[in-house]
């Protein structure tokens, strides 16, 4: 049985050996809090599919072999590859170190690296904890005016020669009135394992706008955990979506808090599993004032042994009329050994409001693949059809125009390789 | 074109068809028509090839061979058409692409070449304009939130574009208005072919003044019961269905 406990002292020495700088204090005071808790396990409600031992394992492996990170060459080729693919004003973090050399700092955006400033203040989770002490550096961006392309958010791991742990955080603000667009893409490679935890946290301020879309395509035997703090000011607004496309085992957490009047968020997740994938997306949102709107789609595609979890949570405070809230949850397994666990939360404690939630489990629709079928296409081609036609809408609607043409061409490519060789 | 004898088939453990006959020429309009529940539309199926139906006796041959065993897109590629009395709406994918997808089917089955997209646009513009729809159809989602009207119009549209040679046409005008109706008829009269078989499955005499049968089948109980020109239909809709279950079964 593998442990569920860091190796306390390795880490402990690990964070020592880390050269001072402002973060230090912050990493310290997050190991204390890391030596008297513990990691969350099966046992805590919002874990209680997720299994987080195996990035347990994979820390305190790298930890005994000495913990070290570096920005290995060898990504270099990908990371141009995928510049290529995107127009974005790229930031990269490569095996958790920041590299900023690419990134136009001039173009309406501010840039500190957290090492040279300050850190900011982290949800206090355990595994916002683990990020923050073996945290190298984080980078804080601040869009101030009207920037000319997307922000690029590479986090790229190689695990080529050895198991690599790496930490990514990242502090965006938006300023009252500016549009942003943001692309994060996670990408990882490697024979050995990889663990890679990322904290993200994004300020709208006040009547500006975020279009985001986050990647996640990350080598199918790695590990990935990945926490995005959002906060929208007063009439302000998100459209957000996330494409899971690989990953062993990922855990995404969104949370979202509209604590100013006349926020509007949307956000929408595809997660597209094959086996031995277990993808797990939790989302919450805290409607603490109203009137604000938050919407939520997310589809899943499962093929073979695999496992994911949709758990979508809105929770309504008291006073916080003129709430909308909307949860949509929708899933084809192609697969009897694939598993969705789907569960809507929604917790009012406001009276004027209006909340619903829907979620769906199915297979293909046998009526809709006769009709295919009277039309010519055989029965590969059909269920091919109907299930791109399945993600169809949500890449079709991915929020970053530079972004779309990646994101169809990796949603095809995996679904191809989900759909091809399947028993007939 | 199409022979059926003796046709037997039943879903699960209920006999649908029970032994029935059917000859169907190049160049000619059929009409079956019958009470709900007489098997009309499971004749349809089983003829498109739906493999919830299981054929368990008889013949149906189509242009000298038998289509039993055959995929159903293998018979859409070798000419048959099943026009949907519920077309099935899927969102997500293009009209236009599962038209061209189904068009280029058929080619490769025959060994000519993918359509070029200019001349697939082209025609396709022009089989909608005589079906009065709006090109706009083209770029919406299968049925995707198409009235009955524009539903069983993209099914003659589908049919115009497939040129098939045996087309059978469930159920078409069922929730049609009076204008629907015309348009859909006259899409299926300019289909009118000495090389093309149809057949109208149908509950309503309606639909055959508009489009006129040579023959007309009275189904009932999964059997043809009567068969004759176009006199029958309107005898039908002045007598009834009871008429004939009476004439079946005495």
């Amino acid at each position: 049985m593998k442990s569920a406990n860091l190796a306390m002292h390795e880490l402990r020495e690990a964070v020592m050996r880390i050269p001072a700088d402002k973060i230090t204090a912050d990493r310290t005071s997050a190991l204390a809090r890391l030596g008297a808790g513990e990691l969350p396990t099966l046992r805590h409600e919002d874990w209680k599919y997720t299994d987080l031992r195996p990035a347990v394992d994979i820390s305190n492996r790298w930890l005994a072999a000495g913990a070290s990170n570096s920005h290995p060459d060898s990504l270099d080729a990908t990371i141009s590859g995928i510049r290529q693919s995107i127009e974005a004003n790229w930031l990269v973090i490569a095996n958790g170190v920041v590299d900023t050399s690419q990134f136009d700092a001039a173009a309406g955006v501010r840039l500190q690296r957290f090492s040279e400033s300050s850190p900011p203040e982290n949800p206090a989770t355990p595994l916002s904890d683990l990020n923050v002490a073996l945290l190298a550096d984080g980078v804080r961006l601040e869009v101030h005016a009207a920037t000319e392309k997307p922000i690029g958010l590479l986090i790229i791991d190689s695990s080529e020669s050895a198991v690599t742990v790496s930490q990514a955080n990242l502090a965006i603000e938006i300023a009252a009135g500016c549009d942003a667009e943001i692309i994060e893409y996670q990408s990882s490679s490697g024979e050995f394992d990889n663990y890679c935890n990322s904290s993200i946290t994004l300020q709208i301020d006040e009547g500006a706008k975020a279009r985001y879309v986050r990647i996640q395509d990350r080598d199918v035997r790695h590990t990935h955990t990945a926490r995005l703090d959002v906060r929208a000011g007063a009439g302000s607004e998100l459209d957000m979506a996330g494409y899971d496309i690989g990953g062993g085992l990922v855990r995404n957490d969104v949370d979202i808090e509209l604590n100013q009047p006349g926020a509007n968020v949307r956000f929408n997740g595809l997660y597209l599993a094959g086996d031995g994938q277990h993808i797990d997306n939790h989302t919450r949102v805290d409607h603490k004032v109203g009137p604000a709107s938050s919407f939520q789609e997310y589809r899943g595609i499962l093929n073979g042994k695999c496992r994911c979890v949709w758990n979508g949570k809105a929770v309504v405070h008291k006073g916080a009329d003129g709430t909308d809230a909307n949860q949509a949850n929708h899933n084809l397994l192609l697969s009897d050994k694939a598993e969705i666990d789907a569960k809507p939360e929604l917790e009012i404690y406001a009276d004027e409001v209006k909340c619903s939630h829907g979620t769906t489990v199915g297979q293909l629709d046998k009526q809709a693949l006769f009709y295919l079928r009277t039309r010519g296409l055989n029965r590969a081609e059909a269920k091919q059809l109907l299930t791109h036609a399945f993600a169809a809408d949500l890449v079709r609607r991915a929020p970053v125009a530079a972004a779309r043409d990646t994101v169809a061409a990796l949603v095809n490519r995996k679904l191809s390789a989900l759909t091809e060789n399947d028993p007939l | 074109m199409l022979e059926i004898k003796n046709l037997k088939a039943r879903i699960g453990d209920t006999e649908i068809l029970r032994g029935l006959s059917l000859s169907v020429a190049a160049g000619e309009v059929h009409a079956i028509m019958g009470p709900n529940g007489s098997g009309k539309s499971t004749l349809a199926q089983v003829i498109a090839g739906h493999e919830d139906y299981v054929v368990t006796a008889g013949e149906v041959n189509y242009q000298g061979s038998s289509l039993l065993g055959l995929d159903p897109e293998i018979r859409a590629r070798e000419g048959i058409f099943l026009g949907f009395q519920y077309p099935v709406e899927i969102a997500g994918v293009n009209n236009a692409y599962l038209l061209k997808a189904a068009v280029n089917a058929k080619r490769q089955h025959q060994g000519l070449d993918e359509i070029d997209a200019f001349e697939f646009l082209k025609l396709a513009r022009e089989k909608m304009a005589l079906l009065h729809m709006d090109p706009k159809f083209l770029n919406r989602g299968v049925n995707e939130g198409f009235s009955g009207g524009e539903k069983k119009r993209n099914e003659i549209l589908q049919m115009a574009m497939l040129e098939p040679k045996l087309a059978i046409l469930d159920e078409t005008d069922s929730g049609l208005d009076i204008d629907a109706l015309k348009a859909v008829a006259e899409g299926v009269n300019a289909l009118r072919d000495p090389e093309r078989a149809i057949v109208l499955v149908t509950h309503y005499q309606r639909l055959l003044d508009y489009i006129e049968p040579d023959h007309v089948h009275v189904l009932s109980k999964g059997r043809i019961v009567r068969s004759g020109d176009k006199s029958l239909a309107l005898e039908l809709e002045e007598k009834g269905y009871d008429w004939v279950r009476e004439a079946a079964s005495g």
